[in-house]
């Protein structure tokens, strides 16, 4: 009863700061089906992140948990990602429980746990994205800000939306974006577009709405450097003293091999 | 017993971060529906978590959790989940067993250019998992 009770408390005090959040300055119709003001804005993102030579960007991302008590915990995780098209990317996540690096140079590619001076680097292919596509089907391996160097995400993005609406400009450090709301069966997911000329991502959540808990992951981006400053040297990885190279382990040879072979021939 | 924990939360939410990680990808490519799957994944994994957080069987439930998580929805079945960490009561395991923490008290020693803990009458090499850090029964 205790439990059946607060858990009420929470959804009306959830509901309380979902209608404190909207009340002001926009209505939003979830029936409204899809607004083309809404996906514009969105295509307008994603073909700028389409055009971006190199860029650097800092994230905030946190991930939201329950307990089986119903006790709500949220993990942060900072990340720093540097990219440089077409086959250099470099990456660091630091976080109370996670401490690792990644680096690719066009030759090969590295992960890297600091804190337990352990690397293991593989020959990687000659671009980021097919780069990406081997680490992820024959390493097993995500690669943070992965999506942002993939192209042409829209039709993906936009895939099963029934509902795309603006809700209204946000400020986030500093930075005014519009606020985009899309949903799909079962998933929602928000952006926030920066203003003016240089479209970039601000914000971006993801809810899972096929569950009463709605348990969001939730990414704030900021710092954007379009022109930043990174010697092709930065993206090698270069062992410090005491630290120990590894192996990867290889993913199971029934899901390995045929993305390893078309990856590792191109 | 702290220890134990911490790596076996650790790696729980070392699986979990990657799904963190997955937004600042932002356009999320082909992602966002096995994101979505990954989502619901951590909604039914929470209360294993929540499992984790109290008990010692922490160690099988987080390294299931992080084979799990580390893998996309979509993808085809992930490699062998590591095993809890083995008791330290001197019987050996299969070799290519993989856990997720070392057992107490391993001494480490350098083999060939490898560095293997040997502790509980196995020997263990570190490797990369995803991109999860796990410890595999090996013979130096």
């Amino acid at each position: 009863m205790i439990s059946v009770n607060s858990r009420m408390a929470s959804a009306m005090l959830a509901l309380g700061v979902f209608a404190l959040s909207l009340s002001a300055p926009v209505q939003v119709n979830a029936q409204a089906g899809v607004d083309p003001a809404a996906t514009q804005i969105l295509k307008r993102m994603t073909d700028y992140l389409d055009s971006l030579k190199q860029f650097s960007v800092h994230t905030q991302n946190t991930v939201e948990d329950l307990l089986d008590s119903g006790q709500r915990i949220d993990t942060d995780v900072s990340a720093n990602v540097t990219v440089s098209r077409p086959n250099k990317l470099r990456a660091e996540r630091q976080g109370e429980l996670i401490d690792q690096a990644f680096y690719y140079d066009g030759k090969t590619l590295t992960l890297y746990n600091p804190s337990d001076s352990v690397y293991g680097t593989e020959p990687a292919p000659a671009t980021i994205e097919e780069m990406l596509h081997y680490a992820s089907d024959s390493l097993g391996l995500i690669i943070p800000a992965a999506d942002l160097v993939y192209r042409n995400a829209y039709p993906a993005l936009m895939q099963g939306v029934t509902s795309a609406v603006v809700v209204g400009k946000a400020v986030i450090n500093g930075v005014t974006c519009e606020h985009l709301a899309f949903s799909r069966p079962d998933v929602d997911f928000q952006v926030w577009v920066a203003d003016g000329a240089r479209p970039l991502p601000c914000k971006y959540v993801v809810t899972d709405r096929g569950t009463p808990a709605l348990i969001s992951v939730s990414t704030v981006m900021s710092d954007w450097d379009l022109a930043p400053v990174a010697a092709d040297a930065s993206f090698t990885f270069v062992p410090s003293e005491g630290d120990m190279a590894i192996t990867f382990m290889p993913l199971d040879v029934s899901s390995g091999n045929a993305a390893n072979e078309s990856g590792a021939s191109k | 017993m702290k220890m134990i924990l911490k790596t076996a939360v650790l790696s729980v939410s070392a699986g979990l971060l990657f799904l963190v990680d997955v937004p600042p990808q932002f356009p999320l490519h082909v992602e966002l529906v096995p994101e979505a799957h990954a989502i619901l994944g951590v909604r039914r994994r929470a209360f294993r978590r929540g499992a984790v957080v109290g008990a010692s069987v922490a160690a099988t439930d987080s390294a299931a959790y992080a084979a799990e998580a580390s893998q996309p929805a979509a993808a085809p079945p992930p490699a062998p989940a590591p095993a809890p960490a083995p008791a330290a009561d001197g019987k050996p395991l299969p070799l290519g067993t993989v856990v997720s923490s070392l057992p107490a008290g391993c001494t480490s020693t350098p083999v060939g250019g490898v560095n293997y803990y040997y502790c509980a009458g196995n020997f263990y090499r570190a490797t990369f998992q995803g991109n999860s850090l796990v410890y595999v029964t090996a013979k130096p």
